[in-house]
């Protein structure tokens, strides 16, 4: 007959073949391979301070006919830590989720059960499909000032442990970051961004709870963020952008009253609106650029390389291009 | 007087719901200042439980959303005459206690009070507009002495500032859901129901 046979690493496992007798003739298999009679004690199979990679299928077979006569499989594992536990609301005033994980693997099955109390009443958590490791609870009651009390308890073939966590109401509601941020240049103003969102979907109710947000914004050239708190609205304008820099803006977002700021939203990036370069692509635009350039990204004016005079066939609007792209690599090197 | 659903009672009724929100607003940020130096004054653990406290109205509801407007005012309204009373005789207790030697904390309770005597105002006209009136106080005299130690009534007093943090939280979404709604307070809102 074959079972399951779970062991700590580092214990010594003794496995008996079946009933057959201690001086009886027998072979060892794990995993199909045989097992040195080194490891046996007459029929008995001695593994000494197991380790992980010793998981497998153990087999004894009676000596000369080969019948199997046991077979169990061995799974090497640890008996479960403090598991690590964490409640949160993300779509206040419906409910709120636990969600947990063990800080080191077990290397075997373990189930969990956790218990919600609020006051004297008992609370169900009901256990998410996707993601395993998770269950949400609807509250009963809002505004109440009497704590949760989150007990978790992991169970494993070699051992148990629980971990405990106490909040109230308010402390664990953070919303998901705001969606799909959106940061655009505003035509002719080379120190605007204007950057829009949404609420995060998760959020039920925004118009009862408003959420209000947190805009940080720098060039990436720069380490310092500046910030802007709004307290209503989903849109904001950045007037003070350095002209032609690149920008990474991120928002995130926290119920008016109670709670705490969600993450970061996904990082948008945008540069202001600049003036366009006047083109080099033609002789006659490049025999006006002679003398004065207004703008920093004005290449410096082109030499006597694209001279009208000097202009024959394509050849030379090839020369033309290569010399103002140079020059322009010169010009975009002292900004 | 206005009829309920005319545009001017509208508008009152905007007024009236946004600046309460704005008052709850301010008095829970004071209610919570003065929760930490209410904690500090008394020599109390601010993390002490306090059982649920006789005659400290709970802010603590079920099926919050079903609530209709009339409902919600009625409860915020007898909530808040409460606490009124209930700060008026900390007020009282609080300087036979601790005499001129407080002052802080006095002018601090004085001004909450203050505050929550405002917020009942503006409750009681906002069931005015439901032409219902608020009920009235009659047979809601001053909460009877009680014969608690001194102990008892710091961590009472506590009690009751905890419990009005929670209401002026609740009393901002209360008139949040008495804006969204038409007037016409037999319709219930309520969220939708999926998780």
């Amino acid at each position: 007959d074959s079972h399951i046979q779970y062991e700590r690493v580092g214990a010594d496992v003794t496995m008996k073949c079946g009933s057959m007798d201690w001086d009886a003739a027998v072979t060892w298999t794990a995993n199909g391979t045989d097992i040195d009679e080194s490891h046996l004690n007459g029929s008995y199979l001695i593994l000494k301070n197991v380790d992980l990679t010793q998981s497998g299928q153990y087999s004894c077979y009676e000596g000369s006919s080969w019948h199997l006569k046991y077979q169990t499989y061995l799974r090497v594992g640890t008996p479960p830590k403090e598991p690590v536990l964490m409640c949160r609301s993300n779509n206040y005033p419906k409910g709120f989720y636990c969600s947990w994980h063990l800080p080191t693997p077990t290397y075997i099955p373990n189930s969990f059960n956790i218990s919600v109390i609020h006051g004297t009443r008992e609370m169900v958590c009901e256990k998410d499909v996707f993601p395993k490791n998770r269950c949400h609870i609807r509250y009963l009651q809002l505004f109440s000032t009497v704590k949760y009390k989150v007990t978790l308890t992991v169970t494993n073939a070699l051992g148990k442990n629980s971990t405990t966590v106490t909040f109230d109401e308010f402390a664990i509601v953070k919303p998901d970051p705001p969606e799909s941020v959106v940061a655009k240049p505003v035509p002719n103003n080379p120190r605007r961004l204007e950057v829009s969102w949404q609420n995060p979907s998760s959020w039920p109710d925004p118009e009862s709870f408003p959420l209000k947000f947190f805009l940080r914004y720098r060039p990436l050239i720069l380490e310092q963020w500046q910030h802007v708190e709004l307290s209503d609205g989903t849109s904001h304008t950045i007037t003070d952008a350095y002209a032609g820099k690149e920008y990474i803006i991120q928002v995130a977002t926290k119920d008016n009253d109670i709670g705490t700021w969600s993450d970061w939203s996904v990082a948008v990036h945008a540069t202001p609106w600049t003036e366009e370069p006047k083109h080099l692509t033609t002789e006659a635009q490049v025999a006006e650029t002679t003398s004065t350039s207004t703008s920093s990204f004005m290449p410096p004016p082109t030499t006597k390389i694209c001279d009208k005079g000097a202009v024959v066939g394509s050849g030379a609007v090839a020369v033309c291009w290569t010399a103002g792209l140079v020059l322009a690599a010169y010009g975009v090197l002292f900004i | 007087m206005a009829a309920a659903d005319s545009p001017s009672a509208t508008l009152r009724r905007r007024d009236l719901c946004s600046r309460g929100i704005r008052l709850a607003g301010k008095m829970r940020s004071d209610v919570i200042d003065l929760l930490d130096t209410y904690v500090e004054r008394q020599g109390l653990d601010a993390s002490a439980s306090v059982a649920a406290v006789e005659g400290v109205p709970a802010a603590a509801v079920e099926r919050w959303d079903e609530q209709t407007g009339t409902q919600r005012l009625l409860e915020n309204l007898a909530a808040y005459r409460a606490f009124r009373a209930l700060l008026a005789q900390m007020l009282e207790e609080q300087r036979e206690q601790l005499g001129e030697a407080d002052a802080a904390l006095g002018r601090a309770l004085a001004a909450v009070l203050l505050q929550v005597s405002a917020f009942t105002y503006h409750l009681e006209e906002l069931l005015r507009l439901e032409s219902r009136g608020p009920p009235s106080e009659e047979g809601a005299g001053p909460p009877p002495p009680l014969h608690l130690g001194l102990f008892e009534r710091k961590l009472r007093g506590l009690g009751v500032l905890r419990e009005l943090a929670q209401w002026a939280v609740r009393s901002a979404r209360d008139l949040r859901q008495l804006a969204k709604t038409s007037l016409g307070s037999s319709s219930a809102p309520s969220l939708a129901e999926s998780p």
